[in-house]
């Protein structure tokens, strides 16, 4: 069993590199599942094969070598063997408008600044009426303790996306009309930091309003929660009592 | 009875854990034949429907036979329109409930994904509880697989055909009358096509390598029994480097691969030799698809998969580490880079099979290949005998003008001192007597170290 600090190898790249592929399909599916865009915009794809493929090259390298170099972001999609069917979104500036925020946060999500991450489902006068939040934690020490790492993540990673498939039978309906937006939660002066760096131009983060951030009389709905060697994750559901109104 | 409980963990795992329930779920973890777990999920639904209690639940059927126009097998999964789906049906030879869950499903992934967990899970007995048999099908000794995987194996899709119809049903009686006889060959038919087309892959696969190999040892009489031995020893890997170093012979051979049916696996690996990166990558999704069939050969036959482009990523890597710490002679003139674009260059004929490691690389190194007459300076290991009696081996530079050639030769007598105590990085030169047809430009510096230099000493 190896102990390492984060420093030691470039795992926080690597997590975050996970994390955000698996966001992606998040958001996408979350899209799909609460119709909040018309379903006709959606394709079945298959998922988790690349960030498997990126872990097996990397962190058993890295096991076994001591050195870890990322692979630079690959297309998400593959037309490899399916393990998992996911929906994903032909909409260009969707798709556009989704990758552009999960870059802006991978850096956050590199140095561990990320508290949660959270998808708002706003009705049409811009209340929240559900909110998706995933609570990341990533621990300071990562002990990798099998080689089975990365299979185990992706097999936690794989449970989420059927639980976000099945959660329409906890959530009540959404009313029509409804638009989504994400919130990240980060820690100390983090976002500070993040306007120096822009990281992509003409994409800026602002301060989230209050409105958009608090949500009248919510209901907690768990959903699912993971813990690995490298990565905690909890996902629930905050929604409006009623949502209609 | 553990059969009274059934309802009680039915509801659980749907009501209160707000799980999708497949049938094949339900067998592996209650342990149960998958025709049971149908019928369980079958009473709860009815049980359910007549309570009319206020849970929604949503169930899901498998209807499957023959279409009207095609007459060909049909399997559907869908949600209780069943009279649309019958009337397409010429001959309907079951239904069955394949799933039950709270939320409506859109889309079949979800039930796919709840299945592929505990199938990955259960791979090793995943037809355990399995309605569908094969008595032909057991899982191959490892010692036979090595062995077995070079022989034709063109008859398989006939003999597994006759085979499905000698399938034999199970205990117990499914809901529906026709559907064990009816199902297996549907389900035999894409299974046999699977299998035919595994086989293929892999027999396409060796056979290059057999051809490789017997071209390879055209010269030498040694050459195939080693091989034989060789890849004995080291199995797919070692076969693989091999094929590597083989790849960087002549147009000629390739030729001779070329007429082998194309397949997508094993053509990037044959025709691009130095797409050896790219070919690793392709076999990698090919790896992981076939890591998901599930069977005892395809388990084997995917682990094997995964070594070997393992090994082909490795390999590249240990390219790199030898030439950094010690070869026999480097030539200071020379770059030790230059050797990883290697295959193009004229190959050498004859190449003595038992050496799987990318030895031959460095020969290519003078793309002229041709001996040329050269002053330089070059890293030689002298033996000698110190004061103690032991025989010590040390790296000396001296400048010598020489052929190739010339320098194998030297370094062919040098080895013979070697003492058995010293590393093994000292060693094998005798790999170079095989692939010396002198045109190659050999036995210069970056030399790889051959591990099975230790099967040469005599």
């Amino acid at each position: 069993m190896t102990t390492l600090t984060r420093q030691d190898l470039n795992f926080g790249q690597v997590v975050a590199d996970v994390l955000c592929e698996f966001l992606e399909v998040a958001v996408h599916l979350i899209l799909y599942v609460r119709e909040v865009y018309p379903v006709g915009i959606f394709q079945k794809r298959k998922k988790y094969n690349v960030p498997v493929q990126i872990f097996t090259d990397d962190i058993i390298k890295a096991q076994r070598n001591s050195v870890i170099c990322p692979r630079p972001h690959s297309p998400l999609m593959s037309n490899d063997s399916a393990e998992t069917s996911a929906y994903m979104s032909c909409h260009p500036e969707l798709n556009q408008y989704i990758q552009d925020t999960l870059h802006c946060v991978k850096p956050l999500l590199e140095k561990n600044d990320v508290e949660k991450v959270v998808v708002v489902i706003l009705d049409k006068e811009h209340r929240p009426v559900e909110k998706f939040v995933f609570e990341i934690t990533q621990p300071p020490l990562l002990s990798i303790s099998s080689d089975s790492l990365l299979s185990h993540v992706e097999q936690l990673l794989r449970a989420f996306i059927l639980k976000i498939s099945v959660c329409d039978a906890v959530l009540d309906h959404n009313p029509p009309g409804c638009t989504f937006t994400v919130l990240v939660h980060t820690r100390e002066a983090a976002t500070r930091n993040m306007e120096k760096i822009q990281v992509i131009k003409d994409f800026p983060w602002i301060l989230a309003d209050e409105q958009d951030v608090h949500m009248h009389d919510p209901r907690l709905i768990p959903l699912k929660t993971m813990t690995s060697d490298i990565l905690k994750m909890q996902l629930y559901v905050e929604e409006r009592a009623h949502k209609s109104s | 009875m553990a059969d009274q409980f059934y309802l009680e963990n039915i509801d659980e795992f749907v009501t209160d854990q707000n799980k999708i329930v497949t049938y094949k779920w339900l067998s592996y973890t209650l342990g149960v034949h998958v025709n049971q777990a149908k019928q369980m999920l079958y009473d709860y639904v009815e049980r359910k429907r007549k309570e009319n209690s206020g849970a929604q639940l949503h169930v899901t059927y498998l209807v499957s036979g023959s279409l009207l126009q095609n007459g060909h097998s049909v399997i559907y999964v869908l949600t209780d329109c069943f009279s649309s789906v019958k009337s397409k049906l010429a001959v309907t030879a079951s239904i069955h409930v394949y799933s039950i869950q709270k939320a409506m499903l859109k889309d079949s992934g979800p039930l796919f994904n709840t299945d592929y967990d505990i199938l990955k899970s259960n791979l090793q007995n995943c037809s355990k509880f399995s309605a569908i048999q094969c008595a032909a099908a057991v899982p191959r000794a490892p010692a036979e697989s090595l062995s077995s995987r070079k022989f034709d194996q063109s008859d398989l899709p006939a003999s597994s055909e006759t085979q499905a119809s000698e399938l034999t049903t199970n205990g117990h009686g499914p809901p529906a009358s026709k559907q064990v006889s009816q199902q297996p060959k549907g389900i035999m038919g894409m299974l046999v096509s699977k299998a035919a087309t595994k086989p293929q892959e892999t027999n396409k696969e060796t056979k290059p390598e057999a051809k490789e190999i017997t071209n390879a040892s055209s010269a030498g009489g040694k050459a195939p029994g080693k091989a034989n031995t060789m890849s004995n020893f080291f199995g797919k890997a070692a076969m693989n480097k091999l094929k590597v170093n083989l790849d960087s012979e002549q147009p000629v051979k390739e030729e001779k691969l070329v007429e082998q049916p194309p397949v997508s696996v094993t053509e990037p690996k044959l025709a691009a030799p130095t797409g050896l990166k790219k070919s690793s990558k392709k076999a990698e999704p090919v790896k992981t698809q076939q890591k998901e069939k599930k069977g005892g050969k395809r388990v084997e036959l995917s682990d094997d998969e995964a070594k070997e482009t393992e090994n082909m990523k490795k390999k590249r890597r240990r390219i790199k580490l030898p030439e950094s710490d010690s070869s026999e002679d480097e030539v200071f003139p020379d770059s030790p880079e230059t050797y990883e674009a290697e295959s193009p260059s004229p190959p050498p004929p004859v190449f003595s099979p038992p050496d799987p490691l990318p030895k031959e690389l460095p020969p290519i190194k003078s793309s002229s290949g041709e001996s040329k007459r050269k002053r330089r300076r070059v890293l030689k290991s002298k033996t000698f005998v110190d004061e103690e009696g032991c025989i010590v081996t040390e790296k000396v530079y001296e400048s010598e003008s020489c052929t190739d050639s010339e320098e194998e030769l030297k370094m062919k007598t040098s080895s013979v001192h070697r003492p058995p105590a010293t590393a093994v990085k000292k060693e094998p030169r005798e790999e170079r007597k095989g692939p010396k047809k002198g045109t190659a430009a050999l036995g210069r510096a970056n030399r790889q170290v051959s591990i099975t230099g230790f099967f040469q000493k005599k």
